[in-house]
């Protein structure tokens, strides 16, 4: 009996290893790393030197695009995570209803979703391209205009379509979340509201949403670090041009590092980068907890 | 229970000899950089121009005892697979890359005297390798170069009634003239001035206007008052709608497409682009010309040289075996035999002497372009900072396409490289 009471205190962690180890090595080891490599010189080639201090970051927030590319990032993730959610949210709505071909509408969903990050924004390129662009193509060939659009004119507009691409391949991310959540919910639920007189809008207020709203927080919280962790879309589309215009924080600390060779603010921006992703992940579960908690 | 003894006896024998037999090879660890499609058959695969086999393979053949651990990186990826392995004090044996300078500081390469025959030193062309004299010493050799001219689509030209521009004036001229004939259906002049060619386009209209990176003692001038002409004109184009809408965007790939497809009328490009129309299936009338330069300054052809280095390892215990080894694979590449394929393959221009004549005899085109390549100025990848001044020009040029003043860029580019 008390060998069964010790087996199971430590069976627990015995099953927590391997992944706890996995983690520890591919994960906490090179944030660790990447820590300590903020503080150090580094050289154009690669070569680490000493410490430092805090030189590199100081270095890194006086960069002359420092400041548009941390704007840049902060409406990419707010954009891209906001109105991906609201969408995700709709369709979601739309395809818990019962129709005559859902199950394949479902299935084109993933299509995004599952299509890898270049390649999507490689395909978006093609299509909004100026010259040979198929936008403009079906366009010109619709008549719906006369001449072609040149639907890259300025950064800023390079900057919306990035953010669209990066919408459009989030949004199946949250249908799908919000999906599984609206399937669990109990249909006797609006069945009583119903006979109580709800309309759509009260029922989605009282019942859709403070149920799903667990998913809607797990794939929210998720996104916020896919969005701003994401590296294909940018890089591909634009390299950041010109001059980092369109540059989101993770595309610059990597043309800075590889392209301008300055590895030591390259190393100070992705700490920064990896603590304000804690801080907006931490302060969102911390509030979102804290009302369910209430609740 | 004798016989199974016996057996594992054998056994570790066995393995002992093949142990023993693979620790007496040295293997080298190779990095290429990608340059096309046939980079990686000759190096690795089914071999063009190698008679069927490869390149790593017909080396391992000829040299016993030395194995190649050859890597094709694509030109994208090269600086981040190079960087992240110096960091991790794994450094390449050989490199292939477009700069070398960024690696002496930290005293990470080998000097060429260390792998490099004299008959093999001899062989390349005296003119590069003065661009790989630092301190005395040479770091690195040539592995091939391409010159670039103007292309111009004849046909084009000649239904707008234009002659092919010789001055920045009369590109201007040519410029306006085709916009007129075409209605804005062909865009006139093409420029790249993204992260892959912006030190291109500076070099081009810089060098077209008597400035350049470095002044005549070779020290950095990047912001000098011919320089922000230059910058100044080349966006003029932009903004006057002479050019391709997204120089920042638009690759030189993009424009070689266009120009292709005759959506491009002129356009500056490498040697190699007659096979690029053909391979797309371009039927286009098309002939090169010198850059256009300023009114009263002389037209500069501009070249582009690619090196192979080889790094220091202090960890190896025989360094003479390891330089042996070194010395018999760039022995081995440059050998007519071989280099003549490697540089055929992509339509490149050779960097060694012993690999004109059979180059030549295969395609006489090449003549010219040797003779081309003789005049070109190239750009000064001997400086350590060469890196960063090639990608601090870009961002000067696609902060200027948005509105920037030129010479505030420019000076603020030289006190940065400078220090001063």
């Amino acid at each position: 009996m008390t060998t069964g009471i010790n087996r199971h205190k430590w069976e627990p962690y015995l099953w927590l290893l391997p992944s706890t180890l996995l983690v520890s090595v591919f994960v906490l080891f090179p944030i660790l790393i990447v820590f300590k490599l903020s503080f150090s010189e580094i050289s154009p080639a690669g070569v680490v030197g000493g410490f430092i201090g805090f030189d590199n970051y100081v270095e890194a927030i006086n960069l002359p695009a420092f400041k548009a590319v941390m704007l840049n990032t902060l409406w990419w993730v707010l954009s891209v995570v906001i109105i991906s959610t609201i969408l995700g949210f709709i369709i979601a709505l739309v395809l818990n209803q019962k129709f005559h071909g859902r199950k394949i509408a479902r299935s084109i969903l993933v299509f995004p979703w599952a299509t890898s990050l270049v390649i999507q924004a490689s395909v978006w390129n093609y299509i909004i391209k100026y010259e040979y662009g198929s936008l403009n193509n079906v366009l010109l060939n619709l008549g719906i205009i006369k001449q072609a659009i040149n639907f890259r004119s300025s950064y800023q507009i390079e900057f919306i379509w990035e953010c669209w691409v990066g919408i459009f391949v989030t949004v199946p991310f949250v249908t799908f979340c919000v999906l599984s959540g609206l399937q669990s919910i109990d249909v006797s639920l609006y069945e009583a509201a119903t006979m109580d007189g709800a309309g759509f809008w009260h029922k989605l207020r009282h019942i859709t949403l403070p149920l799903v709203k667990p998913s809607l927080t797990v794939s929210t919280v998720l996104n916020i670090i896919y969005v701003f962790n994401s590296f294909p879309i940018v890089y591909t589309m634009t390299k950041g041009a010109p001059a980092h215009k369109t540059d989101t924080m993770i595309t610059y600390l990597y043309m800075l590092s590889f392209y301008e060779r300055k590895k030591g603010p390259a190393t100070a921006l992705s700490v920064i980068g990896f603590l304000i992703l804690c801080l907006c992940a931490g302060i969102y579960m911390m509030t979102v907890m804290r009302k369910e908690e209430q609740q | 229970m004798k016989k199974l003894f016996s057996l594992f006896l054998v056994l570790v024998l066995a393995f002992c000899a093949v142990t023993a037999a693979f620790a007496d090879d040295i293997t080298l660890d190779v990095i290429i950089c990608q340059y096309g499609p046939n980079t990686n058959n000759w190096f690795e695969r089914g071999g063009t121009g190698m008679d069927g086999s490869n390149f790593v393979e017909e080396f391992e053949a000829a040299n016993p005892g030395i194995k190649l651990n050859l890597e094709v990186v694509s030109w994208n990826d090269v600086h981040q697979v190079v960087d992240t392995r110096i960091a991790n004090g794994n450094a390449p044996d050989i490199l292939n890359l477009d700069t070398f300078s960024e690696f002496l500081p930290d005293d990470l390469l080998l000097p060429v005297e260390e792998y490099t025959t004299e008959e093999l030193f001899a062989d390349f062309f005296p003119a590069f390798m003065q661009d790989f004299l630092v301190d005395g010493e040479y770091w690195a050799v040539p592995d091939l170069a391409s010159a670039r001219a103007l292309y111009y689509n004849v046909d084009i030209l000649e239904e707008a009634g234009v002659e092919v521009p010789t001055t920045w004036a009369e590109l201007e001229d040519a410029a306006q003239a085709i916009i007129d004939f075409y209605d804005g259906e062909v865009y006139p002049w093409g420029i790249d001035m993204t992260t892959d060619e912006g030190q291109a386009a500076f070099a081009y209209y810089t060098w077209g206007n008597g400035g350049g990176f470095t002044d005549e003692d070779g020290e950095w001038a990047l912001n000098s008052d011919e320089n922000v002409e230059a910058i100044e004109y080349a966006i003029g184009l932009v903004n006057a709608g002479y050019t391709n809408p997204n120089p920042a965007t638009q690759t030189r790939y993009d424009l070689q497409d266009m120009f292709a497809t005759g959506k491009l009328a002129m356009m500056i490009g490498p040697n190699q682009i007659p096979t690029y129309v053909k391979d797309k299936g371009g039927d286009i009338n098309m002939a090169t010309a010198s850059l256009p330069a300023n009114e009263g300054k002389v037209s500069a052809s501009v070249g582009v040289k690619d090196v192979m280095m080889a790094f220091r390892d202090d960890s190896v215990e025989d360094q003479d075996a390891r330089n042996e080894a070194i010395s018999a694979f760039m022995t081995f590449f440059y050998d007519p035999d071989n280099y003549v394929g490697w540089v055929s393959m992509e339509d490149f221009l050779p960097a060694v002497n012993s690999a004109v004549e059979a180059l030549v005899e295969e395609n006489p085109s090449f003549e010219a372009w040797l003779n081309v390549l003789a005049t070109c100025k190239f750009y000064p990848t001997s400086k350590a900072e060469w890196a960063q001044v090639r990608q601090g020009v870009t961002t000067v040029e696609q902060n200027a396409l948005t509105g920037a003043d030129v010479r505030a860029e420019l000076d603020a580019l030289q006190a940065e490289i400078t220090g001063e």
